[in-house]
């Protein structure tokens, strides 16, 4: 493994110089830095300095130590299936009415987190998390800026956001989550007035619809006091890049894999934006009766 | 396909079965159905596939048609994978769970009972020629898999995927050497699974903890689900019991004791989920509690 590695640095070496060998002719598509479509890089990307497979770590024994955690992963996730359901005994399936998924308490938990901004797509919005006071809760700062690019194709930028990993088991396998029970999420923030966008991901079957979204609005009072915020799922609408759908359908999230959930502010306001975050829960409200706010009516009457 | 006589319409019996079946199960257009119903089209396709080549390499050798004729050992092995995958018997079961969970419950129902039939009427038609080893495998595999997979399911109708499977293991243990007592087992099963699909449509139920509110609605009703599922779970006196008391019998003359341990072993883990499913609907009292709009009905 070492040999070749050496001798594909070597023969990246020689590519400059040497272009008539068979060998480099053979390495060609590796020794490239280009992609293979197109070599345009967007505003906001660095340039590649270093070849795609020159990141990849070769070493054994960190081969060995990552089995190891992953074995021991799976040893967990087979205790846990012995205990019940999601790894819970059954009883508490039947009888919780809360569950508190995310909450910041550590740094480990912000790590659960991934920043992003229009930087992107080369825009010059600011987005930074860290954890507040006495380690009670995110804050998520930045600045929006809705400068738009000058890329020529571009025609809206200023946007930030802050969407959680998703929970992946052993040997990176997709974890399902399974949140029949509940029907609304609740989130404790303390806001700036600002609006923010909750958005869930929920990897479809099909990869026509790895864009799809379903969002609904937070409304920040900006005051000095927490609020408790709730959005029933059934509010949540379905959007696809960024439009919203004719045919909408409600989230479903008996089985849900690789969820990502996300808070994203395009308010289209230039300005600097705060917002803290105590835990992000879910919640069977029992007083909650609607299936789905869209379009409740059978579409497709007979005539 | 049940009253052919012929592979060929057979097969085309098979496959418009499936064509029929899958606008049920996209009904919604919800992407979950749509996707319930690509799996259950591309595993039936490809199982019909099989079948037609099976009963193609049979015809080759023995040079007919007849489904009752089928002689050639290798064509055996292959329909015996065939209707495996078309039932959903372990290890081609993957496909069953998710297809019921992303379709309705009265589509749920004709997939678990109505689908099943014409298959089984292929292996009860070719029972004479089919491998018992193979089919002992697998189903002691299903009722193995349909009982440990079902354990934490807390989607019913994934839990009722997980019995069929289960169920079909009895069926496909005893077809080479009582052929009737599997349909008898069949019939039964049939009979007590659309007792308790229809008594969830009318509830509308379709997890565990709408299940413990159910009484609610209809406490008659949830209590006659009670004793039906355990009669699903083949405990006796219920009528459940019979083909499995049948089923063992019949092995153990045919000096398959092992066998017949080993399988009702394994039904003990469908009889915890079974025992759930009744002790949610009926033995526990949670207090009064509605969660969807739909449940309520004033008649």
């Amino acid at each position: 493994m070492a040999l070749a590695v050496m001798l594909l640095n070597g023969a990246s070496f020689h590519g400059g110089c040497c272009r008539h060998k068979v060998l480099l002719s053979l390495l060609g598509p590796l020794l490239s830095n280009s992609k293979l479509y197109s070599s345009y890089r967007r505003p906001g990307a660095e340039p590649e300095k270093k070849l795609s497979w020159q990141n990849a770590d070769f070493s054994f024994k960190k081969g060995i130590d990552h089995l190891k955690t992953q074995l021991n992963l799976l040893k967990k996730e087979a205790q846990e299936y012995l205990q019940g359901p999601g790894g819970h005994p059954v009883s508490q399936c039947f009888l919780e009415q809360t569950r508190v998924l995310w909450q910041f308490r550590s740094q480990e938990d912000l790590n659960k987190w991934v920043l992003s901004s229009d930087v992107e797509i080369g825009g010059k919005s600011k987005v930074y998390i860290k954890l507040g006071r006495n380690n009670q809760a995110a804050l998520l700062y930045g600045t929006l800026n809705t400068d738009v690019p000058r890329d020529g194709e571009t025609k809206y930028s200023g946007y930030c956001s802050m969407r959680s990993r998703p929970a992946v088991g052993s040997f990176n396998r997709k974890k399902y989550y399974d949140w029949s029970n509940f029907n609304s999420l609740y989130l404790r923030v303390r806001g700036d007035g600002r609006p923010w966008m909750v958005n869930i991901y929920t990897d479809p079957y099909f990869s026509h619809q790895k864009d799809d979204l379903y969002s609904y609005f937070m409304f920040t009072r900006g005051g000095p006091y927490w609020e408790e915020i709730k959005i029933p799922f059934s509010k949540f609408f379905l959007s696809s890049r960024g439009r919203v759908q004719d045919n909408q359908h409600p989230v479903w999230l008996d089985k849900a894999s690789f969820l990502t959930l996300g808070f994203t502010i395009g308010d289209k306001v230039d300005g600097p934006f705060q917002l803290e975050i105590d835990f992000i829960g879910l919640l069977n409200d029992r007083a909650h009766r609607e299936e789905f706010a869209y379009e409740p009516y059978d579409k497709n009457t007979p005539v | 396909t049940i009253s052919s006589n012929h592979w060929i319409l057979a097969w085309a019996g098979l496959e418009i079965n499936t064509l029929a079946v899958l606008p049920l199960i996209s009904k919604s257009h919800h992407p979950r159905a749509v996707e319930a119903a690509t799996k259950y089209f591309l595993v039936q396709a490809a199982a019909s596939a099989l079948l037609l080549f099976s009963s193609m390499t049979n015809a080759w050798h023995t040079g007919q048609w007849d489904i009752t004729q089928l002689t050639n050992s290798t064509s055996s092995l292959i329909l015996t994978s065939a209707i495996a995958m078309k039932l959903g018997l372990a290890p081609f079961h993957f496909w069953f769970p998710e297809v019921l969970q992303g379709s309705p419950l009265i589509t749920g129902l004709l997939l678990s009972t109505a689908m099943k039939f014409p298959p089984i009427t292929l292996l009860y038609m070719t029972s004479s020629s089919l491998n018992p080893t193979l089919l002992t495998i697998m189903a002691i595999l299903s009722t193995a898999l349909g009982g440990w997979m079902g354990l934490n399911q807390t989607q019913i109708r994934k839990t009722l995927a997980f019995s069929s499977i289960s169920h079909l293991g009895w069926m496909a243990i005893i077809i080479t050497y009582y052929p009737k007592l599997a349909l008898l087992n069949f019939y039964l099963y049939t009979l007590i699974t659309t007792a308790v699909f229809l008594t969830l449509n009318t509830t509308k139920v379709l997890k565990l903890s709408t299940l413990m509110t159910a009484w609610t609605k209809t406490p008659a009703l949830t209590a006659i689900l009670m004793m039906t599922l355990l009669s699903l779970a083949g405990l006796p006196p219920l009528t459940g019991f019979l083909p499995k008391w049948l089923i063992i019998q019949e092995l153990t003359k045919q000096e398959m004791a092992p066998a017949a341990t080993i399988i009702s072993l394994f039904s003990l883990l469908s009889l915890f989920f079974y025992l759930r499913l009744a002790y949610c609907s009926t033995i526990t009292l949670p207090p009064h509690t509605t969660n969807h709009m739909k449940l309520w009905h004033t008649n």
